[in-house]
């Protein structure tokens, strides 16, 4: 009889199917789950810049370098992924390992994005130690309460990041009704020179925590992190599906005291703190020819206004005329990095169109991505096309165009064009 | 003599009684009941069970998908991606009308709609996330054939990826035969023929393959073969957001 069960458990985990001339089958015991497991990914990307020979941030990272109209630079990146389990312990283990050339530099560089210890007694209840990487938030290209996370690239959502070292929890219950489901995340962030120490002002224990809420069928959080390494600040988001083909999005953060290094037209600096909001709207929507839109609208409470930008790079122009060892042209370097950041002015629109599956092609998406600075009307549009046709091989080619004149925030970036080439291969 | 006559005779009642019990039971049923039999002589209403899914395409390249997925109750379902290795770790979830998509290297869930894919091809979300019928749809009687019946299964909600599923169902066993899956348009949107019924054990009989086609996507093929089924218990927990980056960890 025991034989018959092992048996008949046998056939269950294992089927074989003919279709057409093709034999398929299936063994879920190939399945089984492992104590151990290895995974990652090789990235290998060529990148082709036009460089913008006008524009400020060129005549700052190329002062003092032959002049250049382009920049070609290969990039291999490998991502390995493991994981070690015990009972209810579990071991997470992500690595980053990076080697970028081009014709000027050479540099490689290797890190744990993620290592973390989990203890996870019961699906309601997980302790983590460790670097990991939170995501809060629900936009897709800009999160403002990504309070407790490295920022995101709006050029590429998508891609991973490096963690924090942190202490974390997660309690988690489920209810029937109204509230589907509640759980609240608490967690210590500890800053000094061994420990985050890029996270801002060292020598604090930060504390951080999100509630999240399913409630009548729409996802909110609530977020808070104390005053301490950064300023306090606290925000909230909610996503909520309007149909089976419609997702509506927002985001709303509040930093009690950011500062802001502000210029007059005439180049006059001020420091100045103070309290700042920033919000996001956004939606995807399918339509019925599968076309995907993602539109969000980011309003950035720590950004500059157009004419501050304007006088910045007006700034730059005279720092580079006064030579590179004068007082005004170590100010600009100075300010550089708050300028160049991404996303630097008040209003930013994005839109994101991708078409699945075009005339039939299976495993083919072209997208075109586009980010407007509503406040000086320039612009970056990105065409894109991706192949995930072959198992455990993706390919990518883009286009970046930036465009907007002079003063303004894409019209003054280091590239005019770029074009990528991307292959990933996944192990 | 007459009384083995007697118990031959009882025992070939009794013999056809059982061989007519199943139309028996769907003479004494309505519409709605018949669906929801159908739903648990397709899965147990809690279960866990390991899916491949195939899609071909009309040159014969295949790419094929492994997924482990787990259902509780009327509206809870959680999968897991095991295999190919470009998806491995992906989870989706769906509570009631919500679903999300978790992808290890965005890192946190996103929502949703039921008629996106996230594998590509001919199944979308809703193929994958499937919960019961009858929470989804309300049946009516269409067509009683000797050894079918049709059902016409009307959406309950605007949410349903499908406004309408025209279901053949076998009267013997109460196992669908062919989907037919309509748009409000009334545009057929994709068939589904289920195939090659198997014992999978724990009293679960059931068809092992679905294979679906579309006039969307003409000369395309997604197969869903399906093994290891069997009925389980989760906590609820098991199917919050909070828990999709360790949905491996409810696998023994």
């Amino acid at each position: 009889m025991r034989r018959f069960a092992a048996c008949l458990a046998a056939i269950a985990a294992f089927g074989t199917y003919a279709y057409g001339a093709e034999s398929y089958t299936f063994d879920a015991s190939q399945f089984e789950k492992k104590p151990f497991e290895l995974g990652g990914y090789l990235e290998l990307k060529g990148d082709h810049f036009a460089l913008n020979r006008g524009a400020a941030f060129y005549q700052l990272n190329f002062a003092g370098i032959a002049p250049r109209e382009t920049l070609d630079r290969s990039t291999a990146t490998l991502k390995l992924t493991g994981k070690a389990r015990a009972g209810d312990w579990l071991l997470t283990a992500r690595s980053h390992s990076e080697s970028v050339h081009d014709q000027l530099a050479h540099a490689s560089e290797s890190r744990f994005d993620e290592l973390v210890a989990s203890w996870k007694p019961t699906p309601g209840f997980t302790l983590d130690a460790g670097k990991t990487v939170l995501k809060w938030g629900k936009g897709y290209a800009w999160n403002p309460v990504g309070f407790v996370e490295r920022m995101k690239d709006p050029n590429d959502p998508e891609l991973a990041r490096e963690g924090f070292t942190v202490l974390a929890a997660d309690i988690v219950r489920s209810f029937a009704g109204a509230l589907r489901t509640l759980a609240f995340t608490p967690l210590l962030l500890p800053v000094n020179s061994d420990v985050n120490d890029d996270y801002g002002r060292h020598g604090h224990l930060n504390v951080a925590a999100k509630l999240y809420l399913l409630y009548r069928d729409t996802d909110i959080d609530f977020y808070f992190l104390n005053h301490g390494s950064r300023s306090r600040r606290f925000g909230m988001d909610f996503s909520r599906n309007i149909g089976t083909n419609f997702e509506v999005h927002g985001e709303w953060a509040r930093i009690e005291a950011q500062e802001f290094a502000l210029l007059d037209t005439a180049g006059a600096l001020t420091r100045r703190t103070q309290a700042a909001t920033s919000w996001l709207l956004g939606l995807r929507y399918l339509s019925e020819r599968e076309t995907t839109y993602i539109v969000e609208y980011y309003r950035n409470g720590a950004g500059f206004s157009a004419d501050q930008y304007r006088a910045f790079t007006a700034l730059v122009q005279r720092a580079l005329q006064a030579g590179t060892q004068s007082p005004l042209y170590q100010r600009v370097q100075t300010l550089a990095p708050s300028y160049g950041r991404q996303n630097p002015l008040r209003d930013y629109l994005y839109l994101r169109v991708s078409q699945k599956e075009p005339c039939d092609i299976l495993y083919v998406t072209p997208s075109l991505t586009a980010m407007v600075n509503v406040d000086d009307k320039s612009y970056s549009i990105s065409p894109e096309i991706l192949y995930t046709g072959r198992n455990n091989l993706e390919l990518r080619a883009r286009a970046v165009f930036l465009g907007g004149g002079r003063g303004t925030d894409f019209g003054e970036k280091q590239n005019e064009r770029r074009v990528e080439l991307l292959a990933r291969i996944y192990f | 003599m007459s009384r083995k006559r007697t118990t031959m005779a009882s025992l070939l009642v009794a013999l056809l009684f059982l061989a007519l019990s199943p139309l028996c039971l769907a003479a004494g049923l309505d519409a709605q009941d018949l669906l929801r039999k159908v739903d648990r002589n397709l899965e147990p209403e809690s279960y866990e069970m390991y899916r491949k899914l195939i899609n071909v395409e009309p040159s014969g390249a295949k790419k094929e998908f492994v997924l482990y997925s787990v259902k509780k109750g009327n509206d809870k379902v959680v999968a897991l991606f095991l295999e190919p290795a470009s998806d491995k770790g992906r989870s989706t979830l769906r509570l009631g009308d919500n679903m999300w998509l978790y992808i290890p290297n965005v890192g946190k869930p996103v929502r949703i709609t039921s008629l996106q894919s996230v594998i590509g091809g001919v199944f979308n979300n809703a193929d994958i996330l499937r919960i019961d019928y009858a929470a989804e749809y309300v049946a009516s009687i269409e067509e009683e054939h000797k050894d079918t019946l049709v059902l016409m299964l009307k959406a309950k909600t605007g949410e349903v990826a499908y406004d309408r599923l025209k279901m053949w169902v076998e009267r013997k066993v109460l196992l669908p035969v062919k989907i037919e899956a309509y748009a409000a348009s009334g545009l057929l949107i994709k068939t589904l023929h289920f195939k090659d019924i198997k014992d999978f054990g724990g009293g679960i009989r059931r068809p092992a393959v679905i294979e679906t086609d579309s006039p969307l996507y003409k000369g395309y093929v997604s197969i869903m073969l399906y093994a290891g089924i069997k009925a389980r218990q989760f906590p609820d927990e098991a199917f919050t957001l909070t828990n999709m980056h360790r949905v491996e960890e409810l696998r023994k």
